[in-house]
């Protein structure tokens, strides 16, 4: 059966990719298959690459050759606003560090992620409602969510991130090594909520990550090296 | 591109908007911005002075081209001239006349918002250098609203009802007077 | 749209310190735009409101700027007099219908004193042919009657029956004073904003009489004539400086102005006031289009400073970028919020230069008209303030573009990993 709803939420073929003043790719990747709700833990080394892989998925980079298709679309072949758009209403992204404007308050930059896509504000009901359960379900309290985002802590704006990644229901949540600022604990609390979130909404989860400790809470565990044919020394590094 | 179409699209908005707000400011819109109606009749200059009005006729047959600066027959021509002018008639039929004619202006008053009454005169400089014109080539125009922007020797179009003027002078039954709904900046056509 | 405005907004804020100091040099130099604007609307309608219904002003032959700047407004001074057969010849011209001489050179505490007929009080017009009033007492009678202005008789608190006393010249000596024959108040005039507020106006009988015992400018020791002994001597004036002229047919202008240039007495010069006062702009407005020339070279450089400002803090803020791109923010919009800040950082800046303009204008207005003569009046933007504002804005919109420009660039390249 291929009925859509079967369908890989995301869909990687044939990609070839190589930063403009490189001698060589950076990435070659065949094939690369996520399903939706399906968490997926990639692991890697640092500088082989992963950043520009999940700028790849998020369709802020395009592919020199190949396809990288997000449900269903490849986002090479849409425009530039349209590509904004399908990234703001389906995917949410976590960095590792330094996730939040420092400049609005905690409320406002989970808010944020619904500002930016109509279809995600919709998901969400009454935003603000939903923003704030989410923060609660992430650990921050009421006086919290008034502050200014530079005030929290380290692990304080993680889960706030994550509050933000989540809002909405995206399809597809990117985490690019989100506990490597936490401590052990921190790392724990939050992966157990990521985890549980995206179970709760039907998000997929591509998580990138070199602790390889982490491995074993996901469904599926890739090695980059081993998916990405191109020599890792190669192009710039990250 | 479509970056490209947004930024040209911005700077052209902007320039309209700096253009339009230069041009707001400048001195080149029309002083009132009524539309004419077509209802003022455009007269030249010639129109303001009798058919059969001719000052010089007695010097028509002499010389007078080859009499020298100081010759005091050419002073006296220029004396019998100046009275000439000076009392010149008007056209009667003019009197209460709609018109519309072009000309320099030379200030009088200025009121508050502006020139309110002011001479129009057929040539350049008559205040200056050249003979002051005849008395029914100069035109006493008061504006109905006062006018901004212009300054001497300016060209307009003035538009409004003719009046002559009955005076107990030297300057004898002539002059003209123009209560004047439209004053227009005149643009001379190209060359 | 509302979401990158609210955001540029707190983005904005967020760096208020150094923003503000942008803020504060375009309003400076929007200060500097519409103050010199104003001013020189301010003068241009002062002077030419001075005068009004004089259809010719006649004096020796100089220059007619200066003739109309000395006759008028008291600044500089005549090269030479006229004689008084020579006004006696144009007030019996058939084409005039008024005459109002007028001698200047004497001075009280620093004011101009005006001699002239009692015709100057019928006569004399200012702004939209506005007489001029007596707001206390009456018109010169006797020899030593003095008229005050409004601002003599406020700024030197003088009353009704004060004695005063002129001087010849500026005054600073005191032995050019005219000490012996001091002056009584009898009316003081009503405020005009002219420089007739600040001229003390005495008969020309009174004139002659206190330089009866003066020859060329000096007075004779030992041939000093008291006061009482006046009635022996012929008061009328031997020369004056100008006559103002009115004609009763205002078309007749440049005949009998011609007629005056070509008067066979004395060099004689006739101008009107309107078109002298035209080529005074056009002197002056050479230096007006410097002036305005200069503020918009300010207001250029306020704006390359908030270029540099923006473009400068782009660096550290490419984290920022990277997640609202992340968030779905396109680069196009990465631009606009860019602009917008430059555009919204102008815009403070305008509002707050025209906001200081204004008090200042207020503040120091009734000021500027009592010492420097030309009061400034806080009226709504005249076009071409508003047409300079417009400049400024759209300046400051176009310039903003450069760091927009940047950051579109940069949030290409970084994608989602800047190197920071």
């Amino acid at each position: 059966m291929s009925t859509p709803a079967q369908a890989p939420l995301l869909s990687i073929n044939a990609l070839r990719f190589r930063w403009p003043k490189a001698g060589a790719d950076c990435l070659a990747i065949d094939r690369f298959e996520l399903q939706r709700g399906e968490t997926a833990f990639l692991r890697g080394p640092s500088g082989c690459g992963k950043s520009t892989l999940l700028s790849l998925v998020a369709g802020v980079l395009t592919a020199n050759r190949g396809s990288v298709r997000l449900l269903g679309h490849d986002w090479q072949e849409l425009s530039s606003a349209r590509r904004d758009r399908l990234r703001a209403d389906h995917v949410g992204y976590i960095f590792q560090q330094f996730n939040l404007l420092g400049y609005l308050s905690v409320l406002d930059n989970v808010l944020l992620a619904c500002r930016f896509s109509a279809r995600r504000a919709g998901q969400a009901g009454d935003a603000r409602q939903t923003a704030q359960r989410l923060l609660e379900r992430v650990g921050l309290e009421a006086p919290d969510w008034r502050r200014r985002a530079s005030d929290l802590s380290v692990g304080q704006q993680q889960r706030v991130a994550a509050a933000r990644a989540l809002i909405g229901r995206p399809d597809l949540v990117i985490a690019d090594e989100p506990t490597s600022a936490l401590d052990e604990v921190l790392r724990e609390s939050f992966m157990d909520l990521l985890l549980q979130a995206c179970a709760e909404n039907g998000s997929a989860l591509l998580f990138v990550s070199h602790d390889a400790r982490l491995a074993p809470r996901f469904q599926r565990q890739l090695d980059l090296t081993l998916i990405n044919q191109a020599n890792a020394d190669a192009g710039v590094s990250l | 591109m479509n970056m490209r179409a947004l930024l040209i699209g911005l700077i052209v908005t902007a320039s309209v908007v700096l253009v339009g707000a230069l041009t707001a400011g400048s001195a080149f819109v029309p002083a009132l911005a009524q539309t004419v109606p077509s209802s003022f009749r455009v007269i030249s200059w010639d129109a303001l002075a009798p058919k059969d009005w001719d000052p010089l006729k007695q010097y028509r047959d002499s010389n007078v081209g080859l009499l020298m600066d100081g010759d005091p027959k050419l002073d006296q021509m220029m004396r019998d001239m100046r009275a000439a002018w000076d009392n010149a008639p008007t056209v009667s039929a003019m009197n209460g006349a709609a018109v519309k004619l072009a000309g320099y202006v030379v200030p009088l008053d200025e009121a508050k918002g502006g020139l309110k009454e002011f001479l129009l005169v057929p040539y350049f400089g008559a205040c200056i250098h050249t003979p002051p014109p005849p008395a029914n080539q100069i035109i006493h125009v008061i504006s109905k609203n006062p006018v901004k922007g212009f300054r001497t020797m300016d060209t307009v179009w003035v538009s409004g009802t003719l009046s002559t003027r009955r005076q107990e002078s030297m300057m004898g039954t002539s002059g003209y007077r123009m209560d004047a709904v439209i004053v227009d900046r005149y643009a001379p056509p190209s060359r | 749209m509302k979401a990158l405005f609210k955001l540029a907004v707190h983005s904005a804020w967020n760096r208020r310190f150094v923003l503000s100091l942008v803020v504060l040099s375009i309003a400076l130099s929007t200060f500097l735009l519409l103050g010199i604007e104003r001013i020189r609307a301010d003068v241009r309608e002062n002077f030419s409101q001075s005068v009004s219904g004089t259809d010719l002003i006649v004096g020796a032959r100089t220059g007619a700027v200066q003739l109309l700047l000395y006759s008028v407004f008291r600044i500089g001074s005549a090269t030479n007099n006229i004689r008084w057969s020579s006004v006696q010849s144009i007030s019996q011209h058939k084409a005039v219908a008024w005459t109002v001489p007028i001698s200047l050179g004497d001075t009280h505490r620093g004011f101009a004193v005006v001699g002239t007929s009692i015709g100057y009080f019928d006569h004399f017009r200012h702004g939209d042919q506005q007489p001029l009033i007596l707001a206390q007492g009456q018109p010169f009678g006797s020899v030593f009657d003095a008229v005050l202005g409004a601002d003599v008789a406020e700024r030197l608190h003088y009353a009704l029956g004060d004695r005063i006393v002129l001087s010849h010249g500026d005054g600073k000596m005191a032995a050019n004073d005219h000490a012996d024959k001091p002056f009584t108040v009898v009316g003081i005039l009503r405020r005009t904003g002219t420089p007739v507020d600040r001229s003390v106006h005495i008969g020309l009988n009174g004139m002659e009489a206190i330089h009866l015992d003066w020859v060329a400018g000096a007075p004779l020791p030992g041939m000093a004539v008291p006061a009482n002994q006046l009635n022996q001597y012929d008061l009328t004036p031997k020369r004056v400086t100008a006559v103002l002229v009115g004609l009763k047919n205002r078309a007749a202008v440049f005949s009998v102005q011609r007629s005056i240039s070509e008067f066979q007495g004395e060099p004689l010069m006739a101008i009107l006031p309107g078109v002298a006062l035209d080529e005074l702009w056009d002197v002056v407005g050479i230096g007006e289009r410097a002036l305005v020339a200069m503020s918009l070279l300010v207001a250029l450089v306020s704006l390359a400073g908030l270029v540099a400002v923006i473009t400068a803090s782009l660096d550290q803020r490419r984290r920022e970028l990277a997640i609202l791109r992340a968030l779905g923010a396109g680069p196009q919009q990465i631009l606009w919020l860019l602009a917008l800040e430059g555009t919204l950082v102008t815009l403070c800046g305008l509002l707050i230069g025209t906001g200081v303009c204004a008090l200042t204008i207020f503040a120091l207005g009734p000021l500027s008209g009592s010492h420097l003569g030309v009061t400034l009046r806080l009226q709504t933007l005249s076009s071409s303030e508003w047409a300079l504002l417009g400049a400024v804005l759209a300046s400051g919109m176009i310039a903003s573009f450069v760091p927009g420009w940047r950051a579109y660039r940069l949030s290409l390249t970084d994608g989602l990993s800047p190197r920071i």
